[in-house]
């Protein structure tokens, strides 16, 4: 978890509303981004996450509202911004390297800077050996980073990214996680995801959205915060037929009420839960409740997710 | 430097993509050699017949026999006669010559008669008319036929007219339009076929042009700003190149088989790049209407049928003009570029004639060409390039 510091808004969003037809994809979204910021945007699918930073990208055009770049000198914005979707695209008979060459070249940087600055995000992001390799024949997880190169190719002063993490095996995660922390030391760094932990690791705030709307904006520590004070407990009960799971909370409610409505996994929270879990515990035995798992976590983003925005699956 | 970054990325993608490429470059080649094993195998034969009753007469102590002199004369004659296959052929009995013609083992039957002499020497002698007739008989459905007996007729004139010294009413001169008096069939087909190899263009650019969108790769272009001037143009010079180097194999595949080149080079390098833009400008159209390389298949194939079959690129095809502007024939069919290449690369090759005279097919081409690139790059631009 990093804490933001004091940094310059250089985008800002206003009363930003986005409809397709009936469908209210974005409704009156106002937020800031900073500048040097790794900024995250949670949100369950349909959520309106990608909505957003194809507005942002000038993909799509607002149906109300406004976005504004500051500190640029009237850069044009598209210029601003490199985006990674969350689909990898790329040419399938270029080689990387000349395909990176050819974007640069689209975005009106001159071919020299763009072979030296392909070299160099090939190297940064493991591809440097792959260079004149055509990009068809790249695995999954280099073809997401070439995806990421291609964003890049014209040095953008914003990084958008969908999904970065979508598909990448473990040691990929790793290389483009450390990409991106080193990228959002001197740049702006706007990521969506479904990936709690990889939010939670990189981004110094996060937007949590659901049905095109704000739920709640502030750096990972804060919304931890945001759904109560101290540890929780998780119980998994065992599957047998003698437990009685409805007395076993009736019985634990009366020291620390149950904050979930799942059966399956109790979970409890109490600012001095390492106090109170002996007596948890007692009460367990003396009922003869099985218990399969009993674990104390800190409150992770998940729960903040979870407590917003529900457990039901979205269309 | 855009728009050579766009070129240089397209030419390498078309260059990967060779069997699209292949099949492009060879589709005029060996439309020609097809067509030249057409020719080849029907190239026409006119056999004449001859039954010759004639029975001679004595002059001078010498037996004369007009009827083996007119066979000797048309087979002198016709083996001298450029371009023209006519084969002599003789049969003692008249029966036998029917049963010949009718078994299609000749195209004419010429019987000579037994006082055919006698006739020839009486004409000779005096101004008498009163001959008794060579007889031709033939099938009068069968164009070999009348062609046979067409020339049969010439000849018999010239040889009565040597023969008896009596001048001919009429005596025909022939004189070959352009260097049609030494075409074949073979060298009036080129032309088309040329405009075929073209024509293949459409299903490569509209390829081209598709791909960043079934890729979506067109989304990044959109971000950056490319203009669809710089895009469209980029794909275009790529695609006229093809064109040019399509039209090139294909007309030195004809040369090679025996077709009689002439004109300029430049006329028809002028015209291939004319048309081949043409023919982007249409696939513009096709890749605004689909999706991925899949439905340009499906869909770029009833357009490639009309400019094929409609236009007398694949077949030799005639219609009605609708109206004539400033002495130009406008028909349905002129709507397809194509109709005016041909029309200009037939002036040009087989009729040599100037870039001057086949100013107003290039007034169609270009205006054509116009009008399909607005419609197309409007419906691209709106379909593919504008923002959502």
């Amino acid at each position: 978890m990093i804490e933001t510091e004091v940094m310059d808004n250089i985008i800002e969003l206003k009363h930003l509303t986005r409809k397709f037809g009936d469908l209210i994809a974005v409704s009156d979204l106002s937020l800031e981004i900073k500048r040097k910021e790794i900024f995250g945007l949670l949100g369950p699918n349909g959520a309106g996450k990608t909505t957003t930073i194809s507005m942002i990208c000038g993909m799509l055009e607002p149906t109300e509202g406004s976005i504004s770049f500051k500190g640029f000198g009237g850069k044009e914005p598209k210029s601003l911004i490199g985006y990674c979707p969350q689909e990898n695209i790329f040419y399938p008979k270029l080689t990387c390297m000349e395909q990176l060459v050819f974007m640069g070249q689209m975005f009106g940087v001159n071919k020299i800077t763009c072979l030296e600055r392909a070299g160099q995000l090939l190297t940064l992001l493991g591809l440097s050996d792959k260079a004149e390799e055509m990009a068809v024949n790249l695995s999954g997880g280099m073809k997401r980073r070439l995806n990421i190169c291609l964003a890049l190719i014209h040095d953008p002063e914003i990084l958008v990214l969908d999904e970065p993490e979508a598909g990448l095996d473990p040691q990929s995660r790793i290389l483009v996680r450390d990409f991106i922390r080193r990228f959002g030391e001197s740049k702006t760094v706007i990521l969506t995801t479904h990936n709690m932990d990889e939010a939670d690791r990189m981004a110094h705030r996060i937007a949590i959205i659901d049905y095109g709307k704000l739920l709640l904006l502030d750096t990972p520590h804060n919304l931890k915060r945001t759904i109560g004070e101290g540890d929780m407990l998780e119980i998994v009960p065992e599957n047998s037929s003698g437990n009685d799971v409805t007395g076993f909370i009736d019985q634990v409610s009366a020291l620390v009420p149950q904050i979930n409505n799942n059966p399956h996994t109790l979970l409890f929270r109490h600012p001095d839960m390492l106090e109170i879990m002996p007596s948890i515990k007692r009460i367990a035995d003396e009922m003869g409740f099985k218990i399969a798992e009993f674990k104390l976590r800190q409150n992770t983003l998940e729960d903040v997710f979870i407590h917003l925005t529900g457990r039901n699956l979205r269309p | 430097m855009k728009l050579f970054a766009v070129i240089s990325k397209s030419l390498k993608e078309q260059v990967r993509s060779y069997w699209v490429l292949l099949l492009t470059l060879s589709m005029g080649p060996f439309f020609i050699f097809v067509y030249y094993l057409i020719v080849e195998s029907s190239k026409p034969q006119y056999d004449i017949l001859f039954v010759n009753n004639d029975k001679g007469v004595v002059v001078n102590n010498n037996r004369v026999n007009h009827g083996e002199r007119l066979i000797n004369y048309f087979t002198i004659q016709l083996s001298d006669t450029a371009g023209i296959p006519f084969r002599v052929k003789e049969t003692g009995d008249r029966n036998l010559g029917v049963k010949t013609l009718k078994e299609k083992h000749a195209d004419a039957l010429l019987t000579i008669p037994e006082m055919f002499s006698e006739n020839v020497m009486a004409k000779t002698n005096s101004d008498s008319s009163n001959t008794e007739p060579v007889e031709f008989m033939g099938d009068l459905t069968n164009t070999s036929y009348l062609i046979s007996a067409v020339w049969a007729g010439e000849l018999l004139n010239d040889y009565m007219y040597q023969a008896t010294g009596k001048q001919k009413m009429v005596s025909i001169a022939e004189i070959p339009l352009g260097s049609s008096g030494t075409l074949d069939d073979f060298n009036l087909v080129v032309p088309g076929i040329l405009v075929v190899s073209l024509i293949m263009l459409m299903f490569t650019s509209s390829i081209a042009f598709v791909s960043e969108v079934e890729n979506k790769t067109i989304m990044r272009l959109k971000l950056s700003g490319v203009t669809t001037l710089e895009f469209l143009g980029g794909i275009g010079v790529v695609q006229i190149s093809v064109g040019v180097v399509s039209m090139l194999l294909t007309l030195l595949t004809a040369i090679l088989l025996g077709f009689q080149y002439e004109g300029s080079l430049g006329i028809l390098l002028l015209i291939a790049a004319l048309t081949s833009m043409s023919i982007i400008a249409f696939s513009l159209v096709i890749a605004s209407v689909t999706k991925s390389a899949n439905e340009v298949l499906i869909v770029g194939n009833f357009p490639m049928f009309l400019f094929m079959f409609f236009t007398g690129a694949a077949f030799p095809l005639k219609s009605e003009a609708l109206f004539t502007l400033a002495g130009y024939p406008i028909n349905v069919q002129g709507l397809m570029t194509p109709v005016h290449a041909i029309s200009a690369l037939n002036k040009a090759l087989v009729m040599n004639m100037s870039l001057l005279s086949i100013l107003p097919e290039i007034i169609a081409i270009l205006l054509l060409t116009l009008l399909y690139f607005i419609i197309g790059a409007m419906i691209f631009r709106h379909r593919h390039l504008k923002l959502a």
